[in-house]
């Protein structure tokens, strides 16, 4: 039924730090050992307070970022290992959409010169442009009227739709979702997401969306991963996460979550003390300075990812 | 004195190219002693201009037009620059989105905080470090002593933002207001934040005025709710009333379109259109282009907010033939 | 018939689509150059010696080249509004074609600038690495000379003619120039756009055309046009030394020179083409200035 679209197996990316001339040369693990799989019109969350990896994670699959190590494989073919001129090819099936919308268009250039480039980019011949640049437009909801203004004449919300028309011209299979909605007004990001399920519909995408926003992904994603720190500590389905979250992080991230509902009893869960620079990670578990269950083993061993019910969880509590 | 802070008709005008624009529209709610009020509404209804005016901290664009701003029984807007800098900081004091724009970057953290203490108390140089180092603690920062010689540059965001507390209640005032306290920071950091604004609100007796864009922030601070909407107030009520019965037809939309609140259903209501920007206010009602239960006057008379109940006020014409007194 | 009919449509679409832009720009530019009091009255000024320049052979009482043999060194009169040179030549006439030489100069100067700036400055940032670090270093140290100085050097390599110094100065000018694009487009290459471009599949070229270049326009029009200020003053300093334009050529730093000796018995040989030099520098400077000011990065994001 569903098949396997992307496999991403192992990633890692380090950055180098800027340090003294005697020191020895330390690094950054911004993305540590990261294990993904994204089926074909599924959606899969990537959540996580700031710094802890998870736009990283999103540009290294589209090699913004080279990868320091890993597998990433799409449609059965590493592309870590094939050259910059071949990715070219990749780059038309997985496309992205970033966070702050003024920010990632040309002030310069009208909507319908941003949202072509992509078809010029890729070679598309020009009688074609214009065509598909129209149906484009209608699916995200912006009248042809619009084509010849600035972005910054739009409102967020507009703008965000433009950002979107522009990973969705050429209909790739991926689209990577940078925090699509959140510099959007609550009103607006409804509006958003809702498109976004049906342009998913409509056009079999398959989604990453990467947020910090629990309730949004809870709401969007089939799938979701949480990262601490570089690491992916669970990965489950939405339903399980969410319901019966394992991991200690996972627990007190869903309890941090202020609902709006006056009624909910719940337990909430107060991380003690602060996130860790990802450049002087604590030794062990990474997590373990604010866990309430950590033990000795937590302090000196990193637990790994396994397989725990049909789910993945990093947490020595689970492992035998 | 039951209230400790009343605002009546405020209006707040920007001047622009175009002319002067009313972005803050007769805007009226108070703060009761020892109560979380919470104004909530999207970015451009005007809630963080009602807060700015209410200390007269607006830039020289902005002026206030009417209303009066009562605090303690005494009308701020009659009071000189003077007299309100004594009670800035004093009396009402704030905290803003961003601490790191309000943290002087070459001044230690100590340096910084004892200023306040010194300009508004006067006390020996001694004690002043003492009170410092204890305010450093009371506000749940680690290692006070050390943060006290630092740089703001040296401290994460939810470390600023306890910094930026610790000055803003460093006099004890009894009203403090956050504009946006919590947004720049991570969810786990957050509830840190708002678990710290509690206790020290039953800790120092003070009122808060809570200015956020989310609901889920207000519903577990507040007491009760001021929901604004294109510069004016269309509802408020008691948080558990406005949260589970909401009136306007704004609020409703907005609380329907969180994600959490669409209980498995695929598709989230959302409220179709945009914010209206102060040029484009019409004479009729401000949501009409965008509601659902849209009528013939709505988009010709502005409805007057009517206050239902004695405890609530909502802003819509389908409520304002329940009770004709306006407040 | 109705797909040719649509891709016709979608072809005239497009042709609109490409032309509107640029003239509405265009058009906005112009028009906030207008409103601006200190860029409209320095432009005029410009302007207004620039075609003075191009007809100086009508408005020139005399021929800059004869000498009057019966007038020489005279002060100002009424035959000769400027007075005459140590060979009697009319000052006037000789400033007003001078305009021809100089501006002539600084534009190929500037223009040589320019080109070869910007291209290694937009190289420089785009690719970065080591390409940058070889570049800059180049740059830094012959930054640590004096652009005259520099100038000069080349000179002495090429031979003194007004060709060569515009060549010069041109050449000199570069480093400065390089720099400055280069810094300008360091924040064009950390922009998000830059990376949407990259995340797209856009070519190189794609992205330093339509991504660097309308964003760096502004700043390097503004540098563009002090750098004019400084290639005429670079030209008139060479040709001033004998290494620019040479006798009997008019060219406001070689009448300079020749004033300098007659400095005491006649005042306005070189007190004329001296304030010729500071007006028009003085209005290329504030030109300069007030684009400046059009081209705030703060007001940008209007």
């Amino acid at each position: 039924m569903t098949s396997k679209l992307l496999e991403v197996k192992g990633l890692h990316k380090s950055f180098p730090l800027k340090n003294s001339l005697f020191q020895q040369k330390r690094f950054v693990h911004a993305v540590n050992g990261v294990t993904l799989e994204l089926n074909e019109g599924e959606t899969i969350g990537i959540v996580g307070e700031s710094g802890c990896g998870k736009s990283t994670t999103g540009r290294c699959i589209l090699r913004l970022i080279e990868p320091t190590s890993g597998e990433i494989i799409f449609q059965g073919k590493d592309i870590t290992k094939i050259r910059k001129q071949e990715m070219k090819r990749f780059r038309r099936d997985i496309q992205m959409v970033f966070q702050n919308p003024m920010d990632s268009m040309n002030p310069k250039l009208t909507v319908a010169e941003i949202i072509t480039e992509p078809l010029i980019a890729h070679s598309i011949p020009k009688e074609h442009r214009y065509r598909i640049l129209k149906e484009t437009m209608e699916l995200v909801g912006l009248s042809e009227s619009q084509l010849n203004r600035y972005p910054h004449e739009f409102s967020g919300g507009q703008r965000q739709r433009i950002g979107i028309a522009r990973a969705i011209t050429l209909r790739p299979k991926i689209v990577i979702l940078d925090e699509p909605v959140s510099a959007l007004d609550v009103s607006v990001q409804s509006q958003i997401l809702n498109l976004l399920q049906d342009l998913q519909e409509e056009l079999g995408l398959s989604y990453i969306f990467i947020s910090h926003d629990l309730g949004v992904v809870e709401h969007i994603a089939h799938k979701v991963g949480v990262m601490y720190l570089g690491e992916l500590v669970e990965f489950a389905d939405k339903d399980q996460l969410f319901t019966e979250p394992l991991h200690p992080y996972t627990k007190a991230l869903i309890s941090a979550i202020p609902k709006s509902d006056p009624d909910e009893v719940k337990e909430r869960i107060i991380l003690q003390g602060e996130l860790p620079s990802p450049a002087n990670p604590p030794a062990g578990c990474k997590f373990h300075p604010r866990c309430a269950h950590a033990n000795e083993t937590c302090m000196s061993l990193n637990p790994i990812l396994t397989d725990v019910n049909g789910r993945k969880v990093a947490c020595h509590l689970y492992q035998e | 004195m039951e209230y400790l802070l009343e605002v009546k008709g405020l209006t707040t005008q920007f001047n622009s190219k175009k002319g002067p624009l009313t972005v803050v529209d007769h805007v009226d709610f108070n703060v009761k002693k020892g109560e979380v009020m919470g104004i909530v509404g999207e970015s451009g209804c005007g809630k963080s201009v009602t807060s700015l005016s209410i200390l007269q901290l607006l830039d020289k664009a902005g002026e206030i037009k009417d209303g009066q701003i009562l605090f303690k029984n005494i009308n701020l807007l009659k009071k000189k620059e003077k007299e309100m800098r004594i009670i800035r900081g004093k009396e009402i004091s704030m905290i803003f989105q961003d601490p790191m724009s309000s943290l002087n970057p070459v001044l230690t953290i100590g340096r910084q905080i004892a200023e306040i203490m010194e300009k508004h108390e006067k006390l020996p140089k001694p004690m002043v470090k003492k009170k410092v180092i204890s305010l450093l603690n009371t506000v749940g920062i680690p290692r006070a002593s050390e943060i006290y010689e630092e740089y703001p540059h040296r401290l994460s965001g939810g470390m600023k933002q306890r910094v930026m507390i610790a000055m803003a209640i460093a006099c004890n005032p009894s009203l403090l207001i956050a504009d946006e306290p919590t947004t720049a920071l991570d969810v786990t950091i957050q509830a840190q934040i708002l678990e710290l604004l509690r206790s020290l609100k039953d800790e120092l007796g003070m009122s808060i005025l809570l200015i956020t864009h989310d609901l889920g922030v207000v519903a577990e601070m507040c007491d009760r709710i001021v929901v604004m909407y294109a510069g004016q107030v269309v509802e408020t009520a008691d948080t558990r009333t406005l949260l589970r019965h909401p009136k306007h037809p704004y609020t409703n939309g907005l609380i329907q379109s969180q994600p959490h609140q669409s209980k498995g259903e695929r598709r989230l209501k959302s409220i179709p259109g945009q914010v209206p920007t102060p040029d484009k206010f019409g004479a009729g009602c401000r949501f009409a282009e965008r509601c659902e239960n849209v009528m013939e006057i709505c988009s010709s008379a502005s409805p007057p907010l009517v206050s239902i109940d004695g405890q609530s006020s909502c802003r819509c014409w389908l409520y304002s033939d329940k009770e004709e007194m306006t407040i | 018939m109705a797909n040719i009919s649509k891709t016709l449509e979608s072809l005239e679409m497009q042709t609109t689509l490409v032309k509107k832009q640029p003239s509405s720009l265009k058009l906005n530019f112009l028009k906030e150059i207008g409103s601006n009091k200190r860029a409209r009255y320095s432009l005029f000024f410009l302007l207004l010696v620039i075609l003075i320049g191009v007809f100086a052979p009508l408005l020139a009482p005399h021929d800059p080249e004869k000498p009057y043999y019966e007038a020489l060194l005279h002060g100002p009169s009424k035959e000769h509004l400027l007075g005459t040179d140590s060979i009697g030549r009319d000052l006037l006439s000789r400033l007003l074609y001078g305009i021809r030489a100089t501006l002539t100069a600084a534009s190929i100067a500037v223009a040589i600038t320019f080109t070869i700036g910007t291209f290694i400055g937009l190289i420089s940032a785009y690719i970065g690495g080591i390409i940058d670090n070889i570049l800059m270093r180049i740059m830094d140290v012959l930054l640590a000379l004096p652009t005259i100085v520099l100038a000069l050097a080349i000179v002495a390599i090429l031979g003194p003619s007004l060709a060569n110094a515009m060549i010069a100065v041109g050449f000199a000018s570069i480093p400065g120039f390089a720099r400055i694009t280069r810094g300008a487009a360091l924040t064009i290459k950390s922009s998000g756009f830059v990376e949407a471009s990259r995340s797209i599949g856009s070519s190189h070229s794609w992205i330093l055309l339509r991504q660097f270049l309308p964003n760096i326009g502004g700043v390097l029009l503004v540098y563009t046009t002090l750098f004019i200020g400084v290639a005429i003053l670079d030209t008139a300093a060479l040709s001033f030394i004998g290494l620019g334009a040479q006798p009997p050529t008019p060219e406001w730093g070689t009448m300079l020179a020749e004033g300098k000796n007659y400095i005491y018995q006649a005042w306005w040989l070189a007190t004329f083409p001296g304030l010729a030099i500071t007006s028009v520098v003085f209005s290329v400077n504030f030109l300069g200035d007030a684009l400046r000011d059009m081209f705030d990065p703060k007001s940008m994001g209007r």
